[in-house]
């Protein structure tokens, strides 16, 4: 089944701690089982975000790597 | 994936151990509290400000600005050496993992970069060392200081990360705009990455041989530095991270994984010093002062605090940026740029006069064994990290002090 995308993020070309910064704040807009797109290519976020969707209880559906270094989550509001 | 991809045999799943998946922090950091112990017990522990300070003055001896032609030649500075190698150890961990690309940040970013690693120096010039010498190190060392500067680097910090938020609010343009990415190792067509990693590996090892003739110290300064850079970046060990995360995302596995690598230092360090390990020539004393600046307290504080402020707004303190600049993070370019740059310049003129004006009895080496005995300090440092411990857990299950 394909997952409907409410919001996208793009963080391609920040360094921590942006794109955990701008994700946590666009995860506050959105309405419970919303879910979320993140693209970016810092490295950490591949280990920064499956630890913070298991402690905050949201729900990491995909994780991936995209052609030219770019990794995507989609991310499920709790 | 394909489906034809081979069983990896022995070896491959051991490469496979160190570099398809980031190591826990505290691993990493268990790891660079031994080799810390270990640098120590060759020659001095582990610092990261001196020797990009040490980069910056061979920049300006070869414009021939700041009458710095006397300044040590990178080649020949251990300090200057081991940062060289960290960054190399680092990039040689983000190609074996496919992880490298120059990403090139949106220009805001690039601007908070330069400008972080400026205040970075100053704050080091001023504390007398960085996240590493006054901290990292400073903290097992016994140093009174370093706790004190400590407590300037977490004040610092929480107000920076305060700023940051202000700043992703009502400015976010600042931090999006174009950006670009070269080189990563995606997929089958990355796997020069892996090739061009080994190869590094190597010229570092041939390096430090060449060296092992007329300076054993710097050969060992050269591998301890490159593996230094390797397992930062292969952990993402990061002091920002630990002290910025409890209050942004509640996150405490950076902090534990900081305070694991200290606990570890503590003990090697203080067997250092106690036995007098390596103490060659020198006194004992010598060897117990090792890393206690005289800067116990006004420079601590307040060069914590400055150093606090700009590893926040760079993205990394003066290990994390320099891990950074070898997976190719350019905003950290900038701020190892900014770095490098400033520390001469708050060297010469920036801090002298501010020290003039400070009373002298506020800048003294405080060695803490002195005050409570060698296990009333060591009890006093581990008593400090254990309740830092209860407080970023505590904080990580109700969120109290959490910005998000």
């Amino acid at each position: 089944m394909e997952n409907k995308i409410d919001q996208t993020l793009d963080c391609k070309g920040l360094s921590c701690p942006m794109p955990m910064m701008k994700l946590a704040k666009a995860m506050k807009g959105l309405n419970s089982g919303e879910i979320l797109e993140m693209v970016g290519t810092d490295p950490g976020t591949k280990s920064d975000l499956p630890r913070w969707c298991e402690k905050s209880g949201n729900e990491m559906l995909e994780e991936g790597e995209l052609e030219g270094g770019i990794f995507r989550f989609l991310i499920k509001k709790k | 994936m394909s489906e034809k991809t081979k069983e990896p045999g022995v070896l491959g799943n051991l490469f496979k151990t160190f570099f398809a998946k980031h190591w826990p922090v505290w691993v990493g950091a268990i790891v660079l509290g031994t080799l810390n112990i270990l640098l120590f017990a060759i020659k001095s522990p582990w610092g990261a400000s001196g020797g990009i300070n040490n980069w910056g003055e061979n920049v300006f001896k070869s414009i021939g600005i700041f009458g710095l032609e006397n300044a040590t030649a990178t080649s020949t500075s251990l300090y200057g050496m081991l940062c060289v190698f960290l960054v190399i150890g680092s990039f040689i961990g983000a190609l074996l993992s496919k992880e490298f690309a120059l990403r090139i940040p949106p220009k805001g970013e690039l601007i908070k970069g330069f400008i972080g690693g400026g205040l970075m120096a100053v704050g080091a010039t001023f504390g007398i060392g960085c996240s590493i010498g006054s901290f990292y190190s400073g903290v097992p060392a016994l140093s009174g200081g370093a706790i004190i500067f400590t407590i300037g680097m977490f004040t610092g910090v929480v107000i920076a990360l305060k700023y940051l938020i202000w700043e992703m609010e009502k400015f976010p343009k600042f931090s999006s705009g174009k950006s670009y990415n070269f080189l990563s190792g995606t997929g089958k067509s990355g796997s020069w990455q892996i090739y061009l990693g080994w190869i590094a590996l190597i010229i570092t090892f041939i390096i430090a041989y060449q060296y092992s003739g007329g300076n054993k110290i710097m050969a060992w300064f050269i591998i301890i530095g490159m593996f230094m850079g390797l397992i930062s970046q292969r952990s993402r060990f990061c002091i920002v991270k630990a002290f910025r995360d409890p209050f942004m995302t509640g996150e405490a596995d950076g902090s534990v994984g900081v305070m694991a690598g200290l606990v570890i230092s503590v003990f090697g360090f203080t067997a250092i010093k106690y036995f007098g390990i390596g103490v060659g020539d020198i006194v004992v004393r010598a060897r117990e002062m090792t890393w206690v600046f005289p800067h116990f307290f006004f420079r601590a504080i307040i060069g914590g605090f400055v150093f606090g402020l700009g590893m926040t707004i760079a993205g990394g303190c003066a290990v994390g940026t320099l891990w950074r600049v070898g997976e190719g993070q350019v905003k950290l370019w900038a701020s190892a740029l900014g770095f490098l740059l400033i520390s001469p310049i708050s060297k010469l003129y920036i801090v002298p006069p501010i020290v003039k004006a400070l009373p002298q009895n506020f800048n003294f080496k405080n060695y803490l064994p002195d005050y409570l005995g060698y296990p009333g300090a060591v009890g006093l440092v581990l008593f400090i990290i254990l309740i830092w411990y209860v407080f970023v857990k505590w904080n990580e299950k109700t969120g109290r002090f959490s910005a998000f």
